[in-house]
């Protein structure tokens, strides 16, 4: 299969003005390397490419696969960096900025007005086949083409999106330097409700059993932290899991472990989890993380008013109190 | 730590049974609070064990999830009123903190009672028993911490409980 294929007119307009402008940068030396996507090695898939060398730029792409949070690479790299951004990640780096992690004049932020990436996994579960059998997934606008058996069947794109992106609040980057197309409409009020539905359905669990269904989920826990390396928002230089002296927790993937272990990582990132839902996505035993994720979003959305990532000025949530915060908890 | 006597295998209907409630102290106020409630003879349980911090501020969430996995029935954090403390905003950032982590152990399935925030004064001995007294009954009326017990886990090898 020709691999932009699946590409519209539009992703590929995009990707035409990325790789220039990637290559401007570059050339003028404004940018030291630049953070984008590349093909993957399966179908339908992209891998971050992180490149200083021009003539890798005709590598870049943009399609509706591009769904990792690329601004977890920020903290790891020197110099000045270029990154493709879509809305998501742009709020993950406006809350690095917040949290002093990176400079906002060493980046250049190359924003993608983002109309939602496609999971594969609803993909195949809608066709009832997995991915070698599928032979294209094209979107037009709010309906996604896909092709099996040289046959095409059509879709509602919103069918076939990730849950996050389905209930996106902002599509095109707030904070961008270069925007590669039109601006995008954040998510209609009924898409938002029906992206909470899986969370929502956990939400109804009695909550004396609710202790006992996290406690079954973390069972399976491996304890790889993939959460942890994926999330921009969890840049500790050393984690309180792998800590000695004392020893919060055993390094070993016992199921309370693993709870305490990622209840205390959604407490350290309150305020700087902005749902991008990869915790959930490089999960290998497909706990729903992103429920935790956002339930703490909500927490914090409903107790401070703040959403993390909206306002680089503004300073991060912890790190800041008001005389009227809410204390009705409080003997 | 590890060496604390753990209640978790007990039963709440077990007479024998105290729950145990673990409190972070403000070295500026609820504690010398708690020193207050002693020297004026109030009557309080015996069920709380006491760590004094330099501030409330101090106490981070991992201490709370900490006692709660040791098998601390209850764990009580409390500091200065707000405006009365001594490195002028400390539990002001606790306050924040305590917040969202109450918030969030509830919708984990950990009874919110187990998780107590106070702001004690030093000169309010009789609060400080008060609460306690208060807390302990509470805890007594919810039962034992189960949520890390290892009854489930089967290969308790290195557990404690």
């Amino acid at each position: 299969m020709d691999p932009t294929e699946y590409l519209t007119m539009k992703d590929r307009e995009m990707e035409q003005k990325l790789r220039s402008e990637a290559k401007a940068l570059l050339e003028q030396g404004k940018v030291d390397c630049i953070i984008g996507f590349e093909d993957g090695s399966l179908k339908f898939t992209t891998t971050p490419l992180i490149t200083g060398d021009k003539d890798d730029i005709s590598r870049l792409v943009i399609n509706p696969f591009i769904v990792n949070n690329l601004s977890v690479y920020l903290t790891e790299s020197k110099g000045r960096v270029g990154i493709v951004t879509k809305g998501c990640d742009s709020r993950s780096i406006v809350s690095l900025i917040q949290d002093n992690k990176v400079a906002r004049e060493d980046i250049v932020i190359i924003g993608v007005p983002c109309p939602g990436i496609i999971d594969l996994r609803k993909v195949e579960q809608l066709v009832g086949k997995d991915r070698d059998e599928i032979e294209g997934i094209t979107r037009e606008g709010d309906r996604v083409i896909i092709t099996v058996d040289g046959n095409k069947k059509e879709f509602p794109t919103r069918e076939v999106l990730f849950d996050n992106c389905l209930g996106c609040e902002l599509p095109t980057p707030q904070e961008c330097d270069i925007l590669l197309g039109e601006p995008v409409l954040p998510a209609s009020e009924e898409d938002k409700v029906a992206s909470q539905e899986k969370i929502n359905s956990l939400k109804d669990i009695a909550p004396e059993q609710r202790w006992e269904f996290w406690r079954n989920e973390f069972d399976r826990c491996l304890r790889c932290y993939a959460c942890r390396s994926v999330c921009p928002a969890c840049f500790c230089q050393r984690c309180f899991a792998e800590e000695t002296e004392p020893q919060w927790l055993l390094p070993i993937p016992r199921g309370q472990d693993n709870l305490m272990f990622q209840v205390i990582r959604n407490i350290h990132v309150a305020g700087r989890c902005t749902d991008c839902g990869e915790c959930e996505r490089s999960c290998p035993v497909n706990i729903p993380l992103r429920s935790l994720a956002r339930e703490m979003y909500e927490i914090v959305e409903e107790l401070f008013h703040y959403k993390a990532g909206m306002d680089k000025e503004a300073p991060p949530l912890l790190a800041a109190y008001e005389a009227i915060d809410p204390e009705d908890f409080i003997r | 730590m590890e060496q604390v006597t753990l209640s978790a295998n007990m039963n709440k209907e077990d007479s024998t049974w105290e729950p145990k409630l673990l409190g972070f102290l403000c070295r500026w106020c609820s504690y010398a609070g708690a020193d207050l409630a002693g020297t004026s003879r109030k009557k309080y349980p015996a069920n709380i064990r006491v760590i004094r911090v330099p501030c409330s501020g101090r106490v981070d969430p991992l201490f709370i999830l900490k006692a709660l996995r040791l098998g601390f029935d209850g764990v009580l954090v409390s500091g200065c009123h707000p405006g009365d403390c001594h490195y002028q905003s400390g539990n002001y950032f606790a306050r924040r903190r305590m917040a969202i982590t109450k918030k969030f152990l509830e919708y984990m399935g950990i009874n919110p009672k187990r998780v107590q925030v106070s702001w004690v004064s030093a000169s309010e001995g009789a609060k400080f028993a008060e609460i306690v007294t208060e807390i302990t009954q509470e805890l007594k009326e919810i039962g034992p911490n189960r949520v890390f017990n290892d009854e489930r886990q089967g290969n308790g090898t290195e557990a404690t409980e």
